[in-house]
């Protein structure tokens, strides 16, 4: 497997009056069908780096490669267009469009890249399907289980095919088993789609299932260990 | 995006209703504010020119007071054979238009004497609807028609004379004898007690100006064309001291009011519109401020700034076509209601000292000026709109992610 993302040298520093490090010179890569976990406490760094590898935020220093391309040095626009061709993000909570059905919210990547409607709700069906939501498609998020609207999430991270899905605490908010659940849906999407999953997460119940844990400490990373 | 609008609009109902409710509100409060200062606009415009004014009229060029032409005769007939020709022109009359004394036995008074060609004056004016006791002129008589005030003042009935005493061009008092023939009553004070009417030939004799007038005054087909057949009336009429002018020219006053009227509801327009668009304002900044999270998912899945700042101003569009929609039927209804039953109003008693006009107002809509007032709240609304949007355009996706 090759490295298809690499961070180098990732410093980021807050000023919020007094200057605080979040990250401290993180050098990382990321091959491609990697089942990756970011792993530490609170504070340690890891959903800045999730941020900052996910374009959502800007390094302080260093940079950022997809495929050898700097994509911190991209414009805000184009960082968009990147995002929307490249990575799917599923957050700790949730965050669904609440006037939109589960169907709507997964087909809206596809409206951004002009998707025309007939096959943009087939390729919704087919993510829904995939995370075994098929009946809920005319759900609106309110009426869906924390489990299942995570579940919706993943099926929007993934609808439009990107090769990279960043998920910051997707367990965070679920019950143990409904949090196995949803690893075992990443897990079959990346064993059966080959996509990328880089997660972060300090459960370690949750780190177990990771095929490589990235130890952060501090904003600095002590460990990268590999499983097979 | 339109349907993410939509429902985003709708997402918190009652305030988006109260907005838009305000908007719908404002909207017609202006729409009706239009229809009544343009209906009392063409009232007026109408009166005056159909009492006595007429739309255009041609007389000597260094007449100094228009309405009151006086000694300033000219010989008509060059402007008669214009006006006679000219397909424009509904009608038109010769008229002498003098201040004089009106005299009875036990009483004078002074008085604007309108002398007229009766057959054409019917048409050109309204004044013969207004008799309410005898007849209208007749040509070839000495016969006057007077207001029923100057009649109670000067202590004179129908059928009993009068004498008329005006200045020839020449200087000397020329005087006649004139039997009152018919009694108007127009609720102007100015008309029932300062005008008579008497035929044109009479009081030519009586100034010993047989055959000339001061005035030629014409009705139009189309009001709107006056400053047209005045200006070619004008170039036809030669270098000489004979001008047209319009009515414009004449009632100055009429100008005067309309300019003030349109400042006014100008003025109630740019306040109506600005407190329409500090609603707007402040229900988006409400609506950004609760939706900072929800903007930074939309970058996150890849939204470009652009879009989401076209999201926020289709959503403000959308509030705004419901509230213009809820404020044009609004505004229709009330004029619609007020131009079938008509509005009183204390304004028209105050108008009629000057001339007959009805206390009672038939509004009409004036389509050109609402569509505009339509246009206005959409870009209000836009306007508004823009701040907010800009400013979630420049949200930088992780600090929205992390906004509680």
């Amino acid at each position: 497997m090759s490295d298809f993302v690499s961070a180098v040298g990732i410093e980021k520093i807050y000023d919020n009056g007094s200057k605080v490090a979040a990250l401290k010179g993180v050098d990382l890569a990321i091959a491609r069908g990697d089942f990756a976990a970011l792993a530490g406490p609170s504070g340690s760094g890891k959903s800045t780096l999730l941020n900052v590898i996910g374009t959502l935020d800007r390094p302080t220093k260093g940079a950022v490669r997809y495929e050898g391309r700097d994509v911190c040095a991209l414009d805000a626009h184009a960082q968009a267009d990147f995002r929307l061709r490249a990575l799917g993000f599923v957050f700790q909570a949730y965050n669904l469009i609440p006037v939109l059905t589960a169907a709507e919210n997964i087909e809206y990547p596809l409206v951004l890249k002009g998707v025309e409607s007939g096959q943009r709700r087939k390729l919704a069906l087919e993510a829904l399907r995939a995370v075994s939501l098929e009946s809920f498609a005319d759900r609106r998020p309110d009426l869906l289980s924390g489990g299942q609207q995570q579940r919706v999430a993943v099926a929007r991270a993934i609808v439009h095919r990107p090769s990279l899905v960043l998920a910051d605490e997707p367990t965070a908010n679920l019950d143990s088993k409904t949090g196995a659940q949803l690893l075992d849906l990443m897990e079959g999407l990346n064993k059966e789609q080959g996509i990328t999953f880089l997660f972060s997460s300090h459960d370690p119940a949750v780190l177990e299932r990771a095929r490589r844990v990235i130890h952060l400490h501090d904003g600095e990373l002590r460990a990268d260990e590999v499983r097979r | 995006m339109m349907r993410l609008a939509w429902r985003n609009v709708w997402r918190n109902r009652r305030r988006s209703l109260i907005n838009a409710a305000a908007m719908g509100f404002g909207l017609a409060a202006i729409m009706f504010g239009q229809s009544l200062i343009l209906s009392l606009q063409v009232q007026l415009i109408e009166k005056a020119t159909g009492s006595i004014t007429g739309h255009v009229r041609i007389q000597r060029g260094d007449v100094d007071e228009s309405k009151f032409p006086d000694k300033f005769m000219i010989d008509p007939e060059p402007g008669a054979r214009l006006l006679e020709k000219d397909p424009r022109v509904s009608v038109w009359g010769r008229r002498i238009q003098t201040t004089g004394l009106i005299s009875a036995p036990n009483a004078s008074l002074g008085a604007l004497i309108c002398a007229v060609e009766p057959e054409k004056e019917r048409l050109l004016t309204d004044m013969a609807t207004y008799i309410k006791e005898g007849t209208y002129l007749d040509a070839d008589g000495k016969g006057i028609v007077m207001g029923r005030k100057i009649a109670t003042r000067l202590d004179v009935r129908l059928g009993e004379k009068v004498v008329l005493m005006a200045q020839a061009a020449d200087g000397s008092m020329g005087a006649e004898a004139f039997r009152v023939v018919g009694l108007h009553e127009t609720g102007s004070e100015s008309f029932d007690g300062q005008i008579v009417w008497v035929p044109l030939k009479a009081m030519q004799e009586m100034l010993a100006r047989p055959g000339q007038a001061n005035q030629l005054a014409a009705r139009l087909k189309d009001i709107t064309q006056a400053d047209a057949v005045a200006q070619e009336l004008d170039a036809a009429l030669g270098p000489g001291n004979v001008r047209a002018i319009t009515w414009k020219a004449i009632d100055r006053e009429i100008i005067s009011v309309q300019a003030f009227q349109n400042a006014i509801l100008s003025v109630v327009l740019v306040i109506v519109f600005a407190i329409v668009a500090l609603g707007i304002l402040n229900t988006q900044l409400m609506s950004l401020f609760e939706r900072v999270r929800e903007f930074g998912v939309l970058m996150s899945i890849g939204a470009r700034p652009g879009w989401v700042v076209r999201l926020i101003l289709a959503e403000s569009l959308l509030l705004g076509l419901v509230g213009a929609a809820f404020g044009a039927m609004l505004g229709a209804v009330l004029i619609g209601t007020f131009g079938r039953y008509g509005l009183h109003l204390p304004l028209g008693e105050a108008l009629s000292y000057f001339l007959p006009f009805p206390s009672v107002i038939y509004m009409h809509p004036s389509w050109r000026l609402h569509a505009l007032a339509c246009a206005s709240l959409f870009v209000i609304t836009l306007l508004a709109a823009l701040p907010p949007a800009l400013r979630a355009g420049r949200l930088k996706p992780a600090e929205a992610l992390r906004h509680v």
